[in-house]
C-alpha cells in the first residue's frame, strides 16, 4: 500500500500539495495535463526528491529509508530515464541478475525476443517505441508487488501499446496483491487498465473517482440556450458555450436521462474529464 | 553494489578502442621511456576511465533511474570509489607487467622490483586524484567540475606561492620536504603515505555522500 499524505513541494512559482492512496491490489491512474505535477508525485513516491512537507510511505514505511531488499520489491518504468543508452541488452540482464534477487531471466529474455528487443543492440539503437518496451520489461521482470510507470506507453503504436498493456495486465493478473500507479496521455490505456483514476492540476488533486464510475455517470449534456436556462444545474459541473448552445459536464448522468428525455447526452471520457475539469476548454466555466 | 559494479564494468568495456589506444599508446611509452612512468600513465587513465562512468550515469538523466534500483545513494558512492581503485589497482598491475616486459625485452639495467616502493607510492597517490573528482563531479556534473577543478588548482597554486612568499624559509620547499623524506626508509614513506592517501580519500567519501543525500533526481 502506498499512502501519500498531505506531500508539499515547491519548484519556484510551482507548488504541489497532493494526498493519494494506492492500496494492495489496486491500479491507480494519475493524470492531467503537462507540468500537472505528475511526475513530481511519482519522484516523491520513489524517494528520488525530498517533500518540503508532508510524507510517503511504502507498506508503511518512509519512501526514502526503504531498504534494498524493500526498494526491490517495485518495479519502475520511468518516462525520460532507463540504464545507459551505450548499454546493450545483454548487459541490462547481467546487471539485473546482480541487483534483483528475484530476477527473472527466462521470463525477460523470452519477452526481449517477443518484443524484437536485440540482446547484441546497444540501447542507444533502439527507436523510442523500443526503449519504452525495454523500460517495462525490466520493471516486471523481478516480482515487483508495486509498479510504478510513467508514461509506459508514450511513443508505441497502437500494436505495440496493446501488447504492452497485456503483458502488465497479465503481470498484475498473476498475483492479486500486486499494485500499479500509472501516468498516461492516452486516455483508453487508463481506462482499460485502472481501477481508480486521480485527475491532477497545477499540483492539486482537483478528482479522484473509480474508472466505471467516470465511465457510467460523467457525460456532456448538449443543450440549447433555452433547455440550458431551464436546466436543474445542480448536478454540472463545468458548462462551455457552444455554437448550438451549451455543453455541461455532470457525473450524473442518469438524473438527466430520466429527467430530461430529450436531451443529448454524450457519454464521458477520461479526456472530456481532463479538458473539462483542468480548464482545457478555457472558455468552460464551473455551472 | 554488485549489480552497480557490473553497470560500471560494462559501461567501461563499451569504450574497447579507447582502453585499447590507452594499452598501445603505454607500450610504446614503455620502450621509450622511464618504466615508472608506464606504470602512473596506466594508472591514471584508469582512474579518469573510472569516474568517468558518473557522467554516464548522469547523461539522459540516468541517475534518476539508478536511485530507483535496490541500492541506497550512499552504496553508489561507495560503489565509485571501490570500482575507482579497483580499475586503478588492476591499471597498476598491468603497468607493471608491461614494465618488466619491457625491462626484460630492452636487457634493461632498471628492473620494476628495484623500483617497487617508488611504483607502489604511484596507487595511493594517484587514487586521491578519483578522491578529487568524485565530489567535485557528484555535485556539478561532470562539464562544470572540470571547470571547478581547474579553478581549485589555480587557487592552490595561488595560495601556495602566495604562503610561500609571504613566510620564505618558514615553509618547507618541496625539495626539502623530498630530502626529508630520503632519510626515512622506504616502508615507512609508504605507509605514512598510504595512510595520508587513505585519510584524504575517506574524507571525499564523506564529502561525496552528503552530495548524493542532498542531491534530487
Amino acid at each position: 500500500m502506498v499512502k501519500v499524505e498531505n506531500l508539499d513541494k515547491r519548484y519556484g512559482d510551482f507548488r504541489l500539495q497532493v494526498s493519494l492512496e494506492i492500496p494492495d491490489g489496486t491500479v491507480t491512474g494519475l493524470v492531467g495535463k503537462n507540468g500537472a505535477g505528475k511526475s513530481t508525485v511519482i519522484k516523491s513516491i520513489l524517494g528520488l526528491i525530498r517533500p518540503d512537507a508532508g510524507r510517503v510511505l511504502i507498506n508503511g514505511k518512509d519512501a526514502a529509508a526503504l531498504s534494498s531488499a524493500e526498494k526491490a520489491l517495485i518495479g519502475v518504468a520511468l518516462a525520460d530515464s532507463c540504464f545507459s543508452s551505450y548499454l546493450k541488452v545483454a548487459d541490462v540482464i547481467a546487471i539485473l541478475r546482480k541487483t534483483y534477487p528475484r530476477f527473472d531471466e527466462p521470463f525477460f529474455r523470452s519477452s526481449c525476443a517477443a518484443q524484437g528487443l536485440q540482446l547484441d543492440k546497444q540501447i542507444k539503437d533502439f527507436s523510442t517505441g523500443m526503449r519504452a518496451k525495454l523500460r517495462v520489461l525490466v520493471a516486471i521482470s523481478h516480482q515487483a508487488e508495486l509498479l510504478i510507470m510513467d508514461e509506459p506507453t508514450a511513443g508505441l503504436d497502437v500494436e505495440a501499446r496493446v501488447e504492452l498493456l497485456d503483458l502488465l495486465r497479465q503481470y498484475l493478473a498473476e498475483n492479486d496483491k500486486r499494485s500499479m500507479l500509472l501516468t498516461s496521455h492516452i486516455s483508453s490505456d487508463l481506462e482499460s487498465l485502472c481501477d481508480d483514476i486521480y485527475l491532477i492540476h497545477d499540483g492539486r488533486i482537483v478528482l479522484h473517482e473509480d474508472t466505471d464510475t467516470i465511465l457510467s455517470n460523467y457525460a456532456i449534456l448538449k443543450v440549447d440556450e433555452a433547455a440550458y436556462a431551464a436546466l436543474d444545474k445542480s448536478h454540472i459541473l463545468r458548462a462551455k458555450k457552444e455554437t448550438f448552445g451549451y455543453a455541461c459536464f455532470t457525473d450524473e448522468k442518469q438524473y438527466y436521462a430520466e429527467n430530461y428525455p430529450g436531451i443529448v447526452i454524450e457519454n464521458g471520457s477520461i479526456d472530456e474529464l481532463i479538458l473539462m475539469l483542468t480548464g482545457g476548454k478555457s472558455d468552460a466555466w464551473p455551472a | 553494489m554488485l549489480g552497480l559494479l557490473e553497470k560500471d564494468l560494462r559501461l567501461t568495456l563499451t569504450r574497447k578502442q579507447t582502453l585499447l589506444i590507452f594499452l598501445v599508446a603505454a607500450l610504446v611509452m614503455g620502450m621509450t621511456m622511464d618504466g615508472s612512468f608506464l606504470v602512473g600513465y596506466l594508472t591514471m587513465l584508469a582512474t579518469i576511465t573510472a569516474v568517468s562512468t558518473i557522467s554516464y550515469d548522469e547523461f539522459d538523466n540516468g541517475m534518476a533511474f539508478l536511485m530507483t534500483l535496490p541500492t541506497s545513494r550512499k552504496t553508489y558512492v561507495l560503489k565509485q570509489y571501490l570500482f575507482s581503485l579497483l580499475l586503478a589497482a588492476a591499471a597498476w598491475c598491468v603497468g607493471l607487467v608491461l614494465y618488466g616486459v619491457m625491462s626484460a625485452v630492452r636487457h634493461s639495467a632498471a628492473a620494476p622490483g628495484d623500483e617497487l616502493p617508488m611504483l607502489l607510492a604511484i596507487l595511493p597517490v594517484l587514487y586521491l586524484s578519483a578522491a578529487v573528482m568524485i565530489p567535485l563531479q557528484l555535485k556539478f556534473g561532470s562539464e562544470k567540475s572540470r571547470i571547478v577543478l581547474f579553478v581549485l588548482f589555480g587557487v592552490a597554486a595561488i595560495l601556495f606561492v602566495g604562503v610561500r612568499n609571504s613566510f620564505g624559509g618558514a615553509v618547507p620547499s618541496p625539495d626539502g620536504l623530498i630530502m626529508a623524506l630520503s632519510g626515512l626508509s622506504p616502508a615507512v614513506v609508504l605507509l605514512s603515505l598510504t595512510a595520508v592517501c587513505a585519510l584524504l580519500a575517506l574524507a571525499s567519501y564523506l564529502c561525496s555522500v552528503r552530495i548524493m543525500e542532498k542531491k534530487e533526481f
